[in-house]
């Protein structure tokens, strides 16, 4: 090497030859075999002092909003909206914050686990032997007594084990959680399909609207896609290029969402069918003309005796809403009575007198997801009741588990943990050990959503048809494993059918497989030519979605045409209708999250416990105060709860959240409050759903008080505790 | 007795903290109480939870919190528009002459009242003085179990037992876009960033800028006339507008 050959030419001569070497193999730098290491061994992607953000979507409930989670040094920090995912557009609700909370949880499944089912006594395993315990279970048993229940997300795994499911003859899986139970999604299809002949999730377009009626619905807390219709709400009730809209409320106990109403109408449990089809007849009469056969058999001065609603606020309400821009929602109790699938199709119905169907405003079918070609919704609670009692008849010999915790979820006269005792072998996937990983045989734990890949359709509250993706944020923080990777090989090992049903070396390239066919389509967020680029954008971007609208008008032609049935529904025995609802706050799964204990309920302020609701008046009468542990007894089962006196409840109704009374899930969920599924019975409403709100209860004095921890001043709602000088 | 240039310090004053810089615009009409923003600060804040004997004691660390009142009785009983508090960055607190650490004092340069942790000994004279009632107090070393303190926010303090603390505008986030536009010579935009409860308001309820630049969206909505400040009566130059519901 002569001397006039400098360091700098050195390095010139080497990087041609590197771009040679490169272009010969037809790989750029990233395929050399060795790499510069660092000293401090840093996560990709990652530079001191420096944020990454990766778009991921959010596994706190199933309805897909799209998350930019901010990393630094391979921890993730903050979760915040993804900006340009059509159905959150940048917003989160109080659970999708607290998701970190759960990736970081002191008190989750670190390792693949064996134990005694029941025992909180377990030896970890190592995944050699987990993978070959899966590959038994498939090869051991027929493919009939093989079973996947699964919660409703991630939509990647269940289509995953759906294909499985086609290809060896082992039972398609089944999907249930208990938010779904709770919304009454199977009455809300059954409803869809009743009236406009074709079922799906209805959409309901509360910003184009001028006044809402709302059944019950609580679609500011956690209905289906809260933040989506939060952002409706806003859009109701923005004045600047119209007037502000009107929301009224028909339920017995204020919800949150009640609460933002401009109008409360306490009717008695069971009553909202009538109520609709009452105003559904009194508005059509205000018009004039012939009435319909839907509102032709209701009598508005029955209804008026029958609900405690006056019939002067019928015929007002009945005017208001014909007079205008007007829309009505089904939702939220009143679906979960025997009457629920009348309630559903009467309170549909009633959107024919202004006859928004199909219009700004007004209700449509929610659009189909890109990669799906019918609506899928999740298993009723008589669905999964069959379920059960197959597992309790020794059908199933092999139980999967993934993402739903059904011991703790469904009503305790469903008495899952005794039929898993029918099961030979239960293998749970479970990220937290929860009350159904408990009495599992084996813990598999699958990686934290936010460490996991996938993708998510967006069942309902985008108009676009979105496809959430999902991306690891981080790596892994314990000895966990995607359940993709779990199944694939424990296929490969357990042979036969299994070994050439799924021909994917990883959960990726499967991923890419479903991906494949988004290529072809026009109209999307992005388009590549190869699968790797499209792939790489549907992880930058956090998904892919159509740039158009693809809400379906349903077919009305025939809804005024039904027998709309208005009749009151029955309740199993007690003294109170109980009103069970759904925590706004901490949901089906929020329990183990400290952050989300410790928030405060929006309507009564309360954290970390469970609280009975009774009316003050009522209260009175039975001589309990604030904090008194009470026994609430339905013919089902029983539970303690401490009062709270709720001034927006009617007296002959009280409500508990559901939520809390875990059992296991980690220590700051475990023991605490108690959970209302327990006074659950197992009827069913028509569409399959269970009669949650079905039940009347008896309240019983304990004697005992417990404290709840609540924001507002314990001086109680009106200042009572202060004592009588204050009055 | 005043003479005539010490009223025209104290008018000069004044009209200083009336002005102020950082601002918020909250619209209580669709505010839904979802507790978001009380989540959102506390991931980003590196707040701490109590747990349940504590926060039944009235020492839960929100920096902001959903207040709700009830009128009437059932069946006329009426929730009141869900009013998110938290500290209203006054432009003349109430709060900061009566600490004797200097631990809560005004920035000169970003017109907000500062909480200086390492300052702080625990008096709580600021907290009493406060009439919002938005600042809490670490009454303990509150235990964040492994692996949780992972999730910290690197860019803000973690505090101790025996320090105050309240909401800071995300001061964290306003002096990383003004590094960014610095690094890029520019001004800082408005809209470029906004504090952790705004950013996740699903109901887009909060909004927060300069108040300063009469062009910033927080600065129109702010000049509406339905407007109001809290407790604007003490004199405290509040820098919070609320939109009441209704």
């Amino acid at each position: 090497m002569s001397e006039q050959f400098s360091r700098r030419d050195f390095l010139k001569l080497a990087g041609v030859g590197a771009a040679t070497t490169a272009i010969l193999t037809g790989c750029g730098p990233a395929s050399r075999y060795v790499k510069r290491e660092p000293y401090m061994q840093m996560p990709e992607y990652n530079y001191n002092g420096q944020s990454t953000y990766y778009a991921t979507t959010c596994r706190e409930c199933a309805a897909g909003c799209g998350l930019v989670v901010r990393t630094i040094q391979g921890r993730a920090i903050k979760t915040e909206g993804n900006a340009s995912n059509p159905l959150n557009l940048g917003k989160t609700c109080a659970r999708g914050q607290a998701t970190l909370h759960g990736l970081y949880n002191p008190d989750r499944v670190t390792d693949p686990i064996k134990r005694a089912r029941g025992n909180t006594a377990y030896f970890n395993v190592d995944w050699d032997s987990a993978t070959q315990t899966v590959a038994d279970a498939l090869k051991n048993y027929k493919p009939e007594e093989i079973a996947f229940l699964m919660g409703t997300a991630p939509d990647h795994l269940f289509d995953f084990v759906s294909d499985l499911a086609a290809a060896t003859g082992i039972n398609a899986p089944v999907r249930f959680g208990a938010l779904s139970m709770f919304e009454a999604r199977a009455t809300l299809s059954k409803a869809a399909e009743n009236l406009f002949g074709k079922a799906g999730l209805p959409f309901f377009d509360i910003g184009g609207a001028q006044v809402v009626f709302s059944f019950g619905s609580n679609f500011l807390e956690t209905w289906l896609s809260p933040v989506s219709y939060t952002r409706g709400f806003v859009g109701l009730r923005e004045a600047k290029t119209k007037k502000r809209g009107y929301l009224v409320q028909f339920e017995s106990r204020m919800s949150q969402t009640g609460g933002k109403a401009d109008e409360w109408i306490p009717l008695k449990p069971g009553t909202e069918a009538l109520v609709a089809l009452a105003i559904g007849r009194l508005a059509l009469e205000s018009r004039g003309g012939a009435l319909p056969r839907a509102f032709a058999d209701v009598d508005p001065a029955d209804a008026a005796a029958k609900s405690g609603v006056s019939l002067e606020t019928l015929e007002r309400l009945a005017v208001m809403f014909a007079s205008t821009a007007s829309l009505a929602i089904p939702g939220g109790p009143s679906l979960g009575r025997s009457n629920g699938l009348a309630v559903a199709e009467a309170v549909l119905a009633l959107n024919a007198v202004p006859d928004n169907f199909g219009k700004p405003g007004g209700v449509y079918l929610s659009a189909l997801a890109p990669n799906e070609t019918e609506y899928h919704r999740p298993a009723s609670t008589q669905e999964m009741q069959e379920f059960v009692q197959k597992m309790a008849d020794g059908k199933f010999k092999v139980l999967f588990i993934h993402g739903v915790n059904p011991v703790f979820e469904l009503p305790r006269s469903i008495d899952f943990k005794a039929a898993l005792s029918g099961v030979e072998q239960v293998i749970s996937f479970a990220t937290f050990p929860d009350e159904t990983a408990l009495e599992a045989d084996y813990v598999f734990p699958d990686h934290h959503g936010l460490e996991s890949w996938g993708y998510q359709r967006v069942a309902t509250g985008s108009a676009q048809p979105v496809l959430s993706g999902a991306q690891p944020v981080v790596s892994p923080f314990y000895n966990t494993r995607a359940t993709i990777d779990v199944l694939l090989a424990a296929a490969q090992l357990a042979g036969g059918e299994f070994a050439t049903a799924m021909p994917f070396k990883d959960e990726v390239e499967f991923l890419h497989s479903k991906l494949v066919p988004l290529m072809e389509e026009t109209g999307g967020s992005f388009a590549a030519v190869d699968i790797n680029t499209f792939a790489a954008y549907f992880q930058q971007h956090g998904g892919w979605w159509k740039l158009a609208g693809a809400l379906e008008a349903p077919d009305t032609a025939d809804v005024l045409n039904h027998d709309l049935n208005g009749e009151e529904p029955e309740f199993a025995e007690g003294e109170f209708f109980l009103v069970p609802f759904v925590s706004p706050t901490l949901a089906e799964a929020g329990a183990n999250k400290p952050w989300l204990q410790e928030l405060p309920d929006p309507t009564t302020t309360v954290m970390w416990s469970t609280w009975v609701e009774i009316n003050p008046e009522t209260a009175h009468e039975l001589g309990v105060e604030n904090e008194d542990l009470v026994k609430i007894v339905s013919e089902f089962g029983e539970i303690e709860a401490a009062v709270y006196k709720y001034p927006a409840i009617r007296p002959d109704t009280i409500a508990v959240p559901f939520g809390q009374g875990h059992t296991a899930y980690g220590r700051y969920a475990e023991n605490r409050g108690a959970n209302p599924a327990d006074l659950f019975g197992s009827q069913m409403n028509e569409a399959g759903d269970l009669t949650f709100a079905g039940v009347k209860v008896k309240i019983e004095k304990t004697g005992k008080k417990l404290p709840i921890p609540r924001l507002e001043s314990i001086m109680g709602v009106y200042g009572e505790a202060l004592g009588k000088e204050h009055e | 007795m005043a003479t005539v240039s010490d009223l025209k310090i104290t008018e000069l004053k004044l009209s200083e903290a009336e002005g102020g810089k950082w601002g918020m615009v909250i619209d209580q009409d669709i505010c839904t109480g979802c507790q978001a923003c009380v989540a959102a600060c506390a991931m980003e804040n590196n707040i701490p939870f109590v747990g349940d004997e504590d926060s039944g004691y009235g020492r839960s660390m929100h920096w902001i919190r959903i207040e709700r009142f009830w009128e009437g009785e059932y069946p006329e009983v009426k929730m009141t528009p869900n009013q998110p508090m938290l500290c209203q960055q006054c432009g003349s607190a109430t709060c900061e002459p009566v600490c004797p650490a200097f631990a809560t004092v005004h920035s000169q340069a970003e017109q907000l009242n500062l909480q200086v942790y390492n300052r702080c000994v625990g008096t709580r004279y600021c907290a009493n003085n406060c009439p919002y009632q938005v600042r809490s107090f670490n009454w303990r070393d509150y235990q964040r179990p492994e692996p949780l303190p992972n999730q910290f926010n690197p860019d803000v303090t973690v505090r101790r037992r025996g320090v105050m603390e309240k909401c800071t505008f995300c001061i964290q986030r306003i002096h990383k876009a003004q590094d960014k536009a610095k690094s890029e010579g520019r001004e800082v935009v408005d809209g470029e960033f906004t504090a952790a409860c705004a950013q996740a308001c699903p109901a887009n309820a909060i909004t927060f800028g300069r108040i300063d630049d009469p062009e910033s969206l927080v600065s129109q909505l702010s000049k509406q006339a339905h407007g109001v400040k809290h407790l604007e009566e003490l004199g405290t130059f509040p820098h919070i507008t609320y939109f009441k519901g209704g």
